[in-house]
Formats: C-alpha cells, sequence, structure tokens
C-alpha cells in the first residue's frame, strides 16, 4: 500500500515534469470518456424527458390508436400494420363508456392549420376533445376559463388556447381572452388560456394546440371521426380486464390489425427499449475511441519504461522486486488514464451544463462511475504489457544501462 | 559469511565469441572485515562486485551467503536477500532524481516492508543527520553536491540496517578532498558498526585505506 501511494507520488510528479507528453497522451481517454458520458448524458436526459412528458400526460390512461403498434412489449418492426386503416367514431366512444371501472373516453380529433387574427397568422395544431380532456391532460386554466360540457353540447364555437400559442398571437398571454380567433374562416372565442406544461420536444407541445370541443370540431372534420380514444379507468380499475373488454367491443367493429389499445407505462417501456438500443449502438461507438487511447498510453508506456531502464535497475539493486515494479508502471498508467478519465467527465460536465437551457441531458452517479471504472480498466489492460517488461528486466543489465 | 568457489562468468559478445570476465575466483569474506577489491579499468572488478551483491549470478561456481547456495533462490528471494543483506554505493551515486533526498533515503525501507512509513522517515532522518545533510532532505539530487549525493547514496545502503557495503569506486566521481571524507565515512563503518564493508577501487591510494586487499587482473585474483 505505502508502495502504492510511493509509486503514485512518482508518477504524479513525473506527469508534473512531462505536462504536454502527459495531457497529449491522456488526450484519447479524455475524448473517449466524453464522447461516451456525453451521449449517456444525452440519451439519459431524452428518456427522461420522455417519461416526464407522459407522466404529466395523467395516469389511469388507456390510448387507442388505429394500426397495431406494439408487438411482444416493443414497436412493431417495419412500422404500425395498416395505420390509418380505421378512424373511430362517436358510436365507439358510446360503446366503450358502457364498460365498466371506465370513466369516461375522450374522443380525439387534430388537425394542423392555419389561424389568423387580422394581420397575423400562424400555424396551429387543431385539439378537439370533451370537456374531460382537460382533467384528463392535467391541464388548468391560467386566465379565463376551460370549456364545459354544456359547451360542447351546444357546439359552442369557443377555443381554450396553449399559452405559446397566446404568446405568438398576442404578445401577452391575458390579452388574448374575449378575442376573436379564425380558423380556416370561421370565427372562434377565446375563452381561455391554459397554465404551461413545458416541453414540445418529443412528446406533444400541450402549450400549443387550440383546444375546442369535438362537436364543434366537425366543421373541419366532415367524416365525424377521430384519430385515437383515450380511456379513463378509475383508480383502482383492473386495468387488463378492462383492456380485454374494449379489445372485444372493438373487435365487434374492426379486425384485430387495425387498431390497439396502448397502456401508458407499455408505451414508456418500448419508448425506454428504443433509447436503451440506440443509447447502446452510439456508445460502443464510442468506446471504439477509448481503446485509441488505450493503445495511445500503452505506447507512450513503453516509451517511459525505456527512458528509466537505469531508474529500474536502481530499484532492484535496492530490494524492489518484480512486483513493486509492477506496481509501479501499473499504478503509472492507471493514473494517466484515470486522469484523461476525470479530464473528460470534467468537460462533459461543463458542456451538459451548457446545454442545459436547450437540451435536458443529465450526468448520473452510474455513468460518473461507469467512466472512472473504465478508464482505470483501460489503464490496466493497457499498461500491463509495458509494466511487465519493466519488471521482466534484468537487474543487472538495467543497473549497467547507461 | 560469503563464500565464492570457483566462481566465472562468461559473456557473450557481440561477434558471439565468449568473453571470461571473471575466471574461476575463489574468496571468502568474513564478518566484519573491510576490504579492497583493487585493479584496471575493464579487470572484472564490478562483475565481481555484482555477484556478491546478488544482482548477478555466476555462469559456473558457486556463491554461498551464510552458508546457503544462491544458486537456486528465486528472484523475489533474491531481491529480499539484497533489501536486507546487501546495501550498494556507486560510483555515479544512482539516486533517483525525481525522489527527494529523504524519499532516496526511505526508499529500501518501503521496498523491505518492514518499517511504518514514519519509522521509515525517523530512521531516515536519523542516517542524513548524522552524515550532515539533514538541511537536504526536501532538496532533489540534482540539486546538490557530488559528496552530498554520495553521503546520501550512503545512507540509502544503511536503512535497512544491512551486514554488507558495497561501494564500486565511491569515490569516482568526487574531488580527492571530497573522495577522502567518503573514504573515511565508509571505513568507520566498518570500525565503529562492525560492518563488513568491501570497496571496488582502480586507486591504490584509495585500497592502502583498507586492511586487506585483493588484486585482480583480467577476471582473475592474483
Ligand atoms: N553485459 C556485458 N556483456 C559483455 N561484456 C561485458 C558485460 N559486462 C561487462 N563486460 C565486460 O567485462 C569486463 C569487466 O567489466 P567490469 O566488471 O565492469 O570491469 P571493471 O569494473 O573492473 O572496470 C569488461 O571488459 C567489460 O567490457
Ligand atoms: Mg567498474
Amino acid at each position: 500500500m505505502n508502495g502504492i501511494i510511493f509509486a503514485l507520488r512518482s508518477a504524479v510528479e513525473d506527469f508534473g515534469r512531462n505536462k504536454l507528453r502527459t495531457l497529449l497522451t491522456s488526450l484519447g481517454i479524455l475524448i473517449g470518456v466524453s464522447s461516451v458520458v456525453l451521449l449517456m448524458a444525452f440519451g439519459l436526459g431524452l428518456k427522461k424527458y420522455i417519461e416526464n412528458q407522459f407522466a404529466s400526460l395523467g395516469t389511469n390512461l388507456l390510448r387507442i390508436v388505429p394500426g397495431k403498434i406494439l408487438e411482444g412489449g416493443s414497436f412493431r418492426a417495419g412500422g404500425p400494420a395498416s395505420l390509418g386503416g380505421i378512424k373511430f367514431d362517436i358510436k365507439d366512444v358510446q360503446s366503450l363508456e358502457k364498460i365498466s371501472q371506465v370513466e369516461y373516453v375522450l374522443p380525439v380529433f387534430s388537425k394542423s392549420t392555419t389561424v389568423d387574427i387580422g394581420k397575423r397568422s400562424e400555424l396551429a395544431d387543431i385539439y378537439a376533445s370533451s370537456a374531460d380532456i382537460f382533467k384528463g391532460l392535467n391541464l388548468k386554466a391560467a386566465y379565463g376559463q376551460i370549456f364545459t360540457k354544456s359547451d360542447v353540447d351546444k357546439h359552442a364555437k369557443i377555443v381554450v388556447i396553449g399559452p405559446k400559442i397566446a404568446k405568438k398571437l398576442f404578445m401577452y398571454e391575458d390579452s388574448a381572452i374575449g378575442k376573436n380567433i379564425k380558423v380556416e374562416g370561421q370565427n372562434f372565442r377565446i375563452i381561455g388560456v391554459l397554465k404551461a406544461k413545458g416541453g414540445g420536444f418529443g412528446g406533444p407541445d400541450l402549450d400549443s394546440f387550440l383546444y375546442m370541443p369535438y362537436t364543434t370540431a366537425m366543421v373541419f372534420n366532415p367524416e365525424k371521426t377521430f384519430i385515437a380514444l383515450v380511456v379513463k379507468t378509475t383508480d383502482n380499475a383492473n386495468v387488463a380486464q378492462i383492456k380485454k373488454d374494449i379489445n372485444n367491443r372493438l373487435l365487434r367493429r374492426y379486425n384485430e390489425d387495425n387498431f390497439s389499445v396502448i397502456q401508458q407505462e407499455e408505451l414508456l417501456s418500448a419508448i425506454g427499449q428504443i433509447f436503451s438500443i440506440m443509447n447502446l449502438v452510439l456508445v460502443s461507438i464510442a468506446a471504439i475511441s477509448l481503446v485509441v487511447g488505450g493503445v495511445g498510453i500503452m505506447n507512450i508506456m513503453y516509451v517511459t519504461v525505456t527512458e528509466r531502464i537505469k531508474e529500474i535497475g536502481i530499484r532492484r539493486a535496492i530490494g524492489a522486486t518484480k512486483r513493486d515494479i509492477l506496481t509501479q508502471f501499473m499504478t503509472e498508467a492507471v493514473a494517466l488514464s484515470l486522469f484523461g478519465g476525470i479530464m473528460g467527465l470534467t468537460i462533459s460536465f461543463l458542456i451538459v451544463l451548457g446545454v442545459q437551457r436547450f437540451f435536458p441531458a443529465y450526468i448520473d452517479t452510474m455513468t460518473i462511475t461507469i467512466a472512472l471504472v473504465v478508464s482505470s480498466v483501460i489503464g490496466i489492460v493497457f499498461g500491463v504489457l509495458p509494466a511487465k517488461r519493466a519488471a521482466d528486466l534484468s537487474p543487472i543489465d538495467s543497473i549497467r544501462y547507461e | 559469511m560469503i563464500h565464492l568457489a570457483n566462481v566465472s562468468k562468461d559473456y557473450l559478445t557481440d561477434t558471439d565469441s565468449v568473453f571470461s570476465a571473471l575466471k574461476e575466483v575463489s574468496l571468502t569474506i568474513k564478518r566484519g572485515e573491510c576490504i579492497s577489491i583493487v585493479g584496471p579499468s575493464g579487470s572484472g572488478k564490478s562483475t565481481l562486485m555484482h555477484i556478491i551483491g546478488l544482482l548477478d549470478k555466476p555462469t559456473k561456481g558457486t556463491v554461498s551467503i551464510e552458508g546457503k547456495n544462491i544458486a537456486h533462490l528465486s528472484d523475489d528471494e533474491l531481491s529480499k536477500l539484497r533489501s536486507q543483506f546487501v546495501g550498494f554505493v556507486f560510483q555515479q551515486f544512482n539516486l533517483i532524481n525525481k525522489l527527494t533526498i529523504l524519499e532516496n533515503v526511505m526508499l529500501p525501507a518501503l521496498y523491505a516492508r518492514k518499517a511504518l512509513p514514519f519509522e521509515a522517515k525517523s530512521r531516515a532522518m536519523e542516517l542524513l543527520t548524522r552524515f550532515g545533510i539533514a538541511d537536504k532532505a526536501k532538496s532533489y539530487p540534482n540539486k546538490i553536491s557530488g559528496g552530498q549525493q554520495q553521503r546520501t547514496a550512503i545512507a540509502r545502503a544503511l536503512m535497512n540496517n544491512p551486514k554488507l557495503i558495497l561501494a564500486d569506486e565511491p569515490t569516482g566521481n568526487l574531488d580527492s578532498k571530497t573522495g577522502k571524507e567518503i573514504m573515511r565515512l565508509l571505513t568507520s563503518l566498518n570500525k565503529k558498526e562492525s560492518l563488513t564493508v568491501i570497496i571496488v577501487t582502480h586507486d591504490p591510494t584509495i585500497a592502502s585505506r583498507t586492511k586487506k586487499k585483493i588484486h585482480i587482473r583480467d577476471g582473475r585474483l592474483v
């Protein structure tokens, strides 16, 4: 143990003497570690972000969408089968609402369009549903109010808009209330602006939508169909049973391949799987640069050993064993590699901090541990051959070496 | 204490012929002796010293320490014996330049793994004080004079309380005054601490300071 501390000290002193060489040698590890750490940080951040987005949509929700999306727990290879093959209608909503433990069923119609208020016009998405949509998606009004069941029944020509689109159109969110907005030539009165939900990256951007009663939206939807249904179950519902019931009811009208009933958790785990695979591929590619860095360390360690044959001879003469010499050079290789790793981590931290405002990158303790362990292991793996060579030098030839 | 019987050392030269640096050397070194090995340059003095100091093995013949043949010792056992039995002093001092004087002196104790760091440190400081270089403890070898470096090397050689001090041309890189001081120091180790001291030299006046002299020429004792 004392030996290691001593070796470490002399290694650090050596690094101080050869600053440029040390820096250049650990550069490979630095680059490798930072690319691995950054990829993990970005992957993790993105995954967390999407999970949060989904979680904020509310719980106990089942989504019914056209086409077969999941197969055996992951996304179906080759994309959803017969996507867009069917559309749901109000009969499906009424049928599903009869299932016990179903609180309500939200029909969803959405359409991208342009909206204008006199001179200004903007692209926006209509999101049409029943009054329960606000409960289901956890949306609250910041100004004005949300629409009610009676608005839906009356086909009221009103909209509740997201804060982002409100700002775009009116500068100040509260000044939107009571104003008229033209959607495809039809006038709607803005009765509310929602509280910001945040996000818009990867998930649906709930802050940019125009929410209106699905009955009113039928003017943009002559077929009176819905692109998706969202089923809210009661808190302690038997979700598996409900899924079965939904399936049975929908099978009366549609083929099995034409729709999916998806639980939030299933979607999350499927997304998680995609990210894990994507990340693994990227991280493996980045790991190649670590190997290159390791070879750099091995190279410089061979040079160091050759430069220090005399020193090795002296140490052997005063009692160092082969093992002592091995430990000394291994310690140096690991210190060199770990130095690169810590530098790489530091740089990654700074980059993550820098992009934090634009991208939810995130370095967790696992990533730090992996970075430190991997750089130590690289030092060991690539240091062992040069260190072995140093240890195997004959004491007499080394001490006579000039 | 040490016995060499018919020890020969052959080297393979560049031209693939065999060169005998030592030829059938037999000698006995007793505990507490102070001996000089004298001979011209290239006569095989260093080779002989390295064999006595367990850094090298003979091509033929046997070396015994305390009656034990060392031919069958493993590399680890030889390292341990070097660490505890022998202390080397070299012509070029052979200090490690990136370690301080104190660390250089402590190093043998760390390899011997017998003393705790603070014990090794106080013993090293004791030796440095005794040799008048305690104020240089934190200096680096290339910042002190040759005489001070050789004192450091002697302190390092004494660190593990060896039985035998082997000094190979210890005054070769020093001016004559400093050389005399170093010689006085080495011979006093023999007198005061009854350490066995072997001094290798090509200089007859240096050799004259020891009681016993072994002459060597072309690899043979004469
Ligand atoms: N590794 C070696 N290979 C070949 N010849 C060597 C080697 N080591 C020493 N010699 C030769 O052996 C002879 C004795 O060397 P050495 O013991 O160093 O002499 P000294 O110390 O008396 O000057 C010299 O001629 C030297 O060139
Ligand atoms: Mg010599």
